[in-house]
């Protein structure tokens, strides 16, 4: 009976640690991490996962090699918490990761023809797959009509060279600030406002005939 | 402001960061130029059609591949710490080791010993016969003992003809 009290009490402490972690700002939680609470890592992987698999997949166009690459963002961040600056954003950091790793996947596809090929054949392969990702209550016409304009949208970002397409998706999709862009790009202000702009008219430009 | 100054400036419009007085020849400039105005649609448009993209999500695995990777990197991050204390034993074995050996090699170095060569074989060469005949008493005592040049020249006369060459003869200029 005592034991089963208090392991009650364990749990609901350790709900209740969750919840002030969930509480915190990301300051707070990686603070905590440094602290010596491990689940403070377990709330920054809730927080960041999916924004950063989103960022990394939307910059390689790979899913399965995007999933690896975020959890090695994440393995860095434990491994080098430590030395993190916390003057600075954890999320601008997580994101530097992000985009060195992303960056250097793109360079080696470009170095190793087999594996551009790999995530080409992956691409068709997907393509004869059932549509499994719209909505199935609409209408079949309006299903194709949608996934073949997320698809092309798709290919205008993928079009896009890749220090273009960088800035793009974190000001687009993440909503990174201008410095936050410079910061994660290693930039300065002007180059990622130029970046941007001419992103935004090539991506304009290539998706256009799609939309009339 | 021209089209130029409209492009350049267009991602802060379109982001809405333009102060006020940046604004309204923005907002001038595209009320009056129709090509600015359908460009700025065309972007706004294509950008709404990018922000609505669906998210992708992690597949279910994914947390429980993330902790076996965390895993396998503390090992890996604690393996570095146990073989550097190992190597640091291992030198520090091999530098009382090598201490030793330059202790003993130095106390043999001090001590004096007697050189001890092989034995050498020497032969003793056989004595050269010389093609001098009879060589007078005087030419003997000064040429191989190694007396004075002078006193040799002064008995050339008398030497035997065969002593240089049997060819050779003494030519009398007086004549």
């Amino acid at each position: 009976m005592a034991n089963i009290a208090r392991k009650h009490a364990g749990q609901s402490q350790g709900a209740t640690v969750r919840e002030q972690l969930r509480a915190m700002d990301d300051s707070g939680v990686v603070t905590a991490f440094l602290g010596g609470e491990e689940r403070a890592f377990s709330e920054l992987v809730d927080r960041y996962q999916t924004r950063l698999l989103n960022f990394v997949y939307r910059t390689i166009g790979d899913r399965e090699k995007a999933e690896d690459l975020v959890q090695e963002v994440f393995i860095r961040v434990y491994r080098h918490l430590h030395r993190f600056d916390r003057s600075k954003k954890f999320s601008t950091w997580a994101y530097t990761i992000a985009s060195n790793l992303a960056k250097n996947e793109l360079r080696n596809r470009s170095r190793n023809p087999l594996v551009l090929l790999q995530a080409v054949q992956k691409s068709w392969q997907e393509d004869d797959r059932p549509l499994q990702f719209e909505d199935p209550t609409s209408r079949p016409d309006d299903m194709y009509r949608k996934r073949h304009l997320r698809e092309a949208v798709e290919a205008s970002v993928a079009k896009l060279p890749e220090h273009h397409r960088n800035v793009f998706i974190l000001r687009e999709l993440e909503g990174k600030s201008y410095e936050e862009i410079a910061e994660i790009t290693e930039c300065n202000l002007g180059t990622v406002k130029s970046r941007l702009n001419r992103a935004r008219n090539s991506f304009a430009e290539i998706v256009a005939p799609y939309l009339e | 402001m021209d089209c130029r100054d409209f492009r350049e400036n267009h991602f802060a419009f379109v982001d809405d960061t333009l102060s006020g007085i940046e604004l309204v020849p923005m907002a001038r400039h595209i009320a009056e130029c129709e090509q600015c105005a359908k460009h700025d649609a065309a972007v706004r448009r294509a950008l709404l059609l990018f922000r609505n993209l669906p998210p992708i999500e992690p597949s279910p695995n994914f947390r429980a591949r993330l902790e076996e990777r965390l895993l396998e990197a503390k090992k890996m991050d604690s393996a570095p710490a146990h073989r550097s204390r190992q190597f640091a034993a291992g030198v520090a074995i091999a530098s009382v080791v090598m201490l030793g050996y330059i202790g003993t090699s130095l106390r043999s170095v001090d001590t004096p010993r007697d050189i001890i060569l092989p034995p050498v074989v020497a032969t003793k060469p056989e004595a050269e016969v010389l093609p001098i005949a009879t060589p007078s008493a005087s030419l003997v005592a000064s040429v191989p003992a190694g007396g004075s040049m002078w006193t040799a020249a002064m008995y050339a006369e008398d030497a035997p003809i065969h002593f240089a060459s049997a060819d050779l003869r003494l030519i009398n200029t007086t004549r």
